[in-house]
């Protein structure tokens, strides 16, 4: 049985950053993935625009990807691919884990555990489309590993379901490869992907979008031959009179990520119904002691740079680990707030200082988030416009309010006077 | 005057652009690059793209590659024209060129993954 | 008036257009309606009078066009051949039979439409080994039912299929429905079906802890069970295959020739044959089949069914498989009982007639919760598409009987189409008007549990009817054993660890939902019965039945494919051949 101190799940850009900084913080560090490669699902995102806040670069997927794992081999720590976790279970000893791989069965005990899963798309059967069963139904990201990975044409012309950042990116990249896209269709009223993509990947290639409007039914025996489009009431309902036939071969879903944390429920892992993550405190550790979340696993992230930053926060403090009772407040969320990360705070911590992500609930111009301590306001930040489908990042020490175990900790966004 | 969105970063700036035909004037932008990208879309559009090349090698038919620096907008499809006629039969790295000035652009096409040398 | 009078002055009130005739023992209605609701009632109405053999409905509807998904391929491959019998439907009923049959020494052909076996209604079922508590007696679906059941656990051993006899449950909300339990009781307990007990409802929560409050108990059959009607179905195959059994996938039959009531040669797309013996096991299309061999004296009216499967995380909230009684009023039925007696006689009446009666939940044998089928009747014999309405229709009023059920928990959701007859039973039996034909038609639920014992009979007319000519021997060699290839999700980690020493390829993960290896899909591409596309990878051991449906390992189960092929990539297919998953490559050599 291999013995160590940090066990990191998921050799992606979270648990890449995850594993040096637990490597950097002294621990003995094995990472297991899946797949043949490190990088995640980076390998197959090749457009630019990764590492901007860290880097001040626009990378490709790959390159952002090669930055850790070469700080990775320089660290010398120890990785198995091609690895797959088949159970984790809590033990007097520590976490014990038992994965497969081509050597056989292998069992792993550690003193913590960083879990840095990733995340799924939802598919088109979990958004309730219906029709018959033929092919040429795809996740963007399958899509996106068959042309980027597989050099292979999932399309000759497509709709896009869902305005979400990878649909959109498929747009273009279908158009570049010689492929039409009829259009993207969304649901909401507003797009769910950041702005700039919808310019720089639909409207700089005249493709349309559509707000509103939804995919209701597929056709075809064997290919899929059309879709039936529909505009959707404020419910989401679609409206009788207003469907539509779209010929097409392809329908590609971009309409949602779902955190993977079956390995973190197994475990017995608490989970934040609006994250689809585990409940966390400020270092990013869940319910379960000594299990961290971060990256995709803990939320879904729209800039992968935030992916490693909270791998580098889950990797230091498992290497950090000691076990001691916690004191843990709940960081309460209120008006406006779509969640809030870490979703508590362990009062026993030495440092404070802790780095909050959250989303609006809708969009938003000239609010901000208040955080207030039983009642009286204690911190404001300002921001000019809030959107869902992008998230905000502050930092902020509670150390110094003195918080006790009674105390009510709020968080809301409100729309005030900038001061 | 018309109204136009940063792409430079993921703020996505919505910025107002006057132009007289004589100067451009830019509002709404949170830095400088905003301007710089309004100033550049009124007068010559430029644009990144991602690619792929073909390989000959089985277990990476194709790497991922990138344009150095960014093209004129309206060359893309013809950069990509260029992109496709490829095929990669040696082992090259993260960074190096497939294409050196493609099309007289000034401008090289690179690889972005380290696959080909990390399997070979 | 006569009954055949009766029957006559009510389907003309029906629908003028519709022509009533009685032709050898059969009633024959004939004609063209503008809804497909009034040809239905008018077979519904011809059904009542039992003296006939069958209602043979050939009623159109306006506008309505069949259009039976034939096959692409056309070669000569089964030109001039002349097996001894012909088995026609490779769903669980023909595979059985095939299975039956290869204990003889005779040359045996099973041919199936589809690219797969179970590719009709044994690929849309639920899996429920049924206890058949509520058939008639008289019926056939009782008669092989019980045998059938019986039967499943010897078999199951024998061909290494999952089975599991966990009971069904019948769920009672009101005091009083126990006294009707009682009667649905005593009436098992003539018909043979043993060990059904009334519990309480201390006694249901050890078989079914997540009861919704209001259930007061219910009442217990113990011999119900669960399998896998697609591994049923392809280790029958298997096993038939092994012992001499000749199958053909994508081979439809298109015409036959008789002669004097007797079928000389059977077309189909890969050529004409001169069978000595015909089964019909054409599911859907067995009336049709009946029909071209002069036999027919039955209609299918097809019969759509949805079922829905939720992620394996939802599975807990069934153990076995329960079902409301078909008595009992649900809470929030309450407020619609209408006041007066006549009223509530009626509002009982639909209640036990409604099309949801007969949805239940279902533990499949793969952990997940299967709720389900509804039934509505359809012209078209291959619907298989899903609806919305009907979808959500089934999951609202499932939700009060499964309390905790999301939408969130349903990760796919399926359509099959039955075969229902007039009679609603099956039609097992001799040629009547066809000397070298066995019908083995009609057979909806329930089919998959009623096979075995269906295979039985007629395997024994088929022999009976080869031997006036020929003599007919046993097959010595008929080994009765199949072997699956290992799960290693299912196994401790000595035995796992043991393979996969053997052959790495054990473990390499490819489906991590369902946690299937590459060795394992290997050892599917290498199976008699190989079907190398998407789907029949997925059908056999699950990849892509998963929470994340196929988005994460398609790509490699097709890498896998292609290899273990020596075919391109774009040459894999999802199933059939027209289903092409990519265009070839990229750089514009799609375009």
């Amino acid at each position: 049985m291999t013995n160590t101190d940090v066990i990191v799940i998921g050799g992606g850009p979270a648990g890449l950053a995850a594993a040096i900084a637990a490597k950097k913080a002294g621990a003995e560090v094995l990472l297991i993935e899946r797949e043949a490669r490190l990088g995640g699902i980076l390998k197959q995102c090749i457009h630019d625009g990764f590492g901007l806040v860290r880097f001040g670069e626009k990378l490709s997927g790959p390159e952002y990807a090669e930055r850790f794992i070469q700080k990775f081999d320089e660290a010398n720590i120890e990785a198995l691919t091609l690895t797959f976790v088949t159970k984790i279970e809590k033990t007097p000893e520590g976490i014990r884990l038992t994965a497969v791989n081509r050597n056989g069965v292998v069992q792993l005990l550690s003193k913590a555990l960083v879990l840095a899963t990733g995340c799924r798309e939802r598919t088109a059967k979990q958004i309730f489309i219906h029709g018959t069963r033929p092919s040429g139904i795809f996740t963007a990201g399958t899509a996106q590993h068959f042309i980027n990975l597989l050099g292979q044409m999932p399309t000759k012309k497509c709709v896009i379901l869902g305005s979400g950042d990878i649909g959109l990116i498929m747009a273009r990249r279908i158009t570049l490869e010689g492929g039409k896209v009829v259009g993207v269709y969304e649901a909401k009223s507003t797009p769910s992907g950041l702005t700039r993509n919808i310019y720089q990947c639909l409207y700089d290639y005249d493709i349309p979008l559509y707000l509103s409007k939804t995919v209701t039914r597929v056709f075809g025996d064997d290919r899929l031959a059309a879709v039936e489009v529909c505009s959707v009431d404020e419910n989401m309902r679609p409206i009788e009179e207003t469907f539509e036939i779209v010929e097409c071969d392809s329908l590609i879903l971009s309409v949602g990520l779902i955190p993977e944390n079956e390995l973190a429920e197994n475990l017995g892992v608490e989970l934040d119904p609006r994250t689809k993550g585990p409940v966390c405190d400020e270092h990013l550790m869940t319910s379960v002691d000594g299990v961290f979340s971060c990256g995709n696993a803990l939320h879904v992230n729209d800039l992968v740079d935030y992916v490693s930053e909270s791998g580098e926060c889950a990797g230091k403090a498992a290497a950090n680990f000691l076990r001691r009772e916690r004191t843990e407040i709940e960081l309460i969320i209120g008006k406006n707030v779509q969640y809030l990360i870490p979703q508590r705070l362990d009062l026993n911590a030495e440092d404070l200082k802790t780095v909050l992500y959250f989303r609006s609930r809708e969009v938003l111009q000239k609010n901000s988030l208040i955080l207030t301590v039983d009642g009286c306001d204690v911190y404001r930040k300002w921001f000019s416009v809030l959107r869902p489908p992008e998230m905000e990042r502050v930092e902020f020490d509670f150390g110094p309010l003195g918080l006790t175990p009674q105390s009510q900790v709020y968080f809301r966004i409100e729309e005030v006077e900038r001061t | 005057m018309k109204e136009l969105v940063c792409i430079v970063c993921p703020n996505g700036c919505v910025m107002t652009v006057n132009s007289d035909g004589q100067s451009i004037t830019v509002t709404g932008n949170k830095c400088p690059k905003g301007e710089q990208f309004a100033y550049a879309e009124e007068t010559n559009p430029t644009r990144t793209i991602c690619s792929t090349v073909k390989t000959a090698f089985p277990y990476a038919p194709v790497l991922p590659v990138r344009v150095s620096a960014e093209i004129p907008k309206n060359r893309i499809f013809d950069v990509m024209c260029e992109i496709n006629k490829v095929v990669l039969r040696q082992p090259i790295a993260c960074g190096d060129a497939v294409i050196t000035n493609v099309l007289s652009l000034g401008v090289d096409i690179i690889a972005t993954s380290n696959i080909l040398k990390q399997s070979s | 008036m006569s009954k055949y009078q009766k029957i006559c002055k009510k389907i003309a009130q029906l629908s003028p257009e519709v022509s009533v005739k009685e032709e050898r023992g059969c009633i024959v209605l004939r004609g063209e309606v503008d809804s497909w609701e009034t040809a239905v009632n008018a077979g519904k109405l011809a059904a009542k009078d039992a003296q006939y053999i069958g209602v043979v409905n050939d009623i159109r509807l306006k506008g309505f066009v069949e259009h039976p998904r034939l096959p692409l391929e056309h070669d000569a491959s089964l030109d001039e051949m002349r097996p001894d019998v012909l088995i026609i439907g490779g769903g669980i009923t023909g595979c059985a039979i095939a299975r039956e049959l290869s204990k003889w020494k005779l040359n045996t052909v099973l041919v199936e439409k589809g690219p797969d076996v179970a590719y009709g209604q044994s690929r849309a079922n639920g899996g429920v080994v049924h206890v058949g508590i509520n058939f008639s007696k008289h019926s056939q679906k009782h008669y092989y039912n019980i045998r059938g059941n019986s039967m499943y656990a010897e078999l199951s051993k024998q061909l290494d299929v999952p089975f599991e006899q966990k009971g069904q449950v019948l769920l009672c909300c009101k005091k009083w429905e126990r006294l009707l339990v009682g009667a649905l009781k005593l009436h098992g307990k003539s018909m043979g079906i043993r060990g059904v007990c009334w519990l309480g409802r201390e006694e249901l929560l050890k078989h079914e802890p997540c009861a919704p409050d209001f259930v007061i108990g219910g009442m217990y059959m113990p011999t119900g069970g669960i399998t896998s009607p697609m591994e049923m179905t392809a280790a029958l195959a298997e096993n038939a295959s092994a012992n001499g059994v000749r199958l053909f996938l994508n081979t439809a039959v298109l015409d036959m020739e008789t002669k004097n009531g007797h079928i000389v040669s059977v077309d189909t797309n890969r050529g004409r044959l001169y069978p000595k013996l015909v089964i019909n096991a054409a599911g859907v299309y067995s009336d049709k089949i009946a029909e071209m061999a002069g036999d027919r004296t039955f209609t299918i009216h097809p019969r759509r069914g949805t079922d829905i499967i939720t992620d394996k995380k939802a599975g807990y909230m069934v153990k076995t498989s329960m079902e409301k009684s078909p008595f009992s009023i649900l809470p929030y039925q309450n407020s619609q009982i209408p006041r007066g007696p006549l009223g509530r006689i009626k509002f009982m009446m639909n209640i036990l007639h409604s099309n949801t009666k007969g949805i239940g939940l279902i533990h499949s044998i793969h952990g997940n919760m299967l709720i389900g089928p509804n039934a509505i009747e359809t012209p078209d014999r291959e619907d298989t598409a899903t609806r919305r309405e009907e979808v959500e229709e089934i999951i609202k009023v499932q939700q009060h009987v499964a309390t905790d059920l999301k939408f969130s928990d349903i990760i796919a959701y399926f359509t099959g189409v039955r075969s229902a007859t007039y009679e609603e039973d099956f039609v097992v039996r001799r040629g009547i008007f066809t000397d070298n034909i066995i019908e083995a038609a009609g057979i909806q639920s329930p089919g998959v549990t009623a096979a075995p014992a269906i295979a039985v009979d007629i395997s024994k007319w088929a022999v009976e009817a080869l031997s006036s000519n020929m003599a007919v021997k046993k097959n010595d060699s008929f080994d009765p054993v199949r072997h699956a290839p290992p799960r290693l999700a299912h196994m401790n980690e000595q035995e796992r660890n043991a393979l996969i020493l053997k052959n790495p390829d054990y473990g390499v993960i490819i489906c991590r939902c369902e946690e299937i290896s590459k060795g394992e899909i290997l050892d599917a591409l290498n199976s008699p019965l190989c079907v190398p596309t998407l789907d029949g990878i997925k059908r056999r051991l699950r990849p892509g039945m998963g929470r994340c449906q196929g988005g994460f390992c398609s790509p490699l189960v097709m890498q896998i494919i292609a290899e273990h092929e020596g075919i391109p990539l774009s040459e894999v297919k999802k199933s059939s051949v027209e289903s092409v998953v990519t265009f070839g490559e990229t750089k514009g050599a799609a375009v």
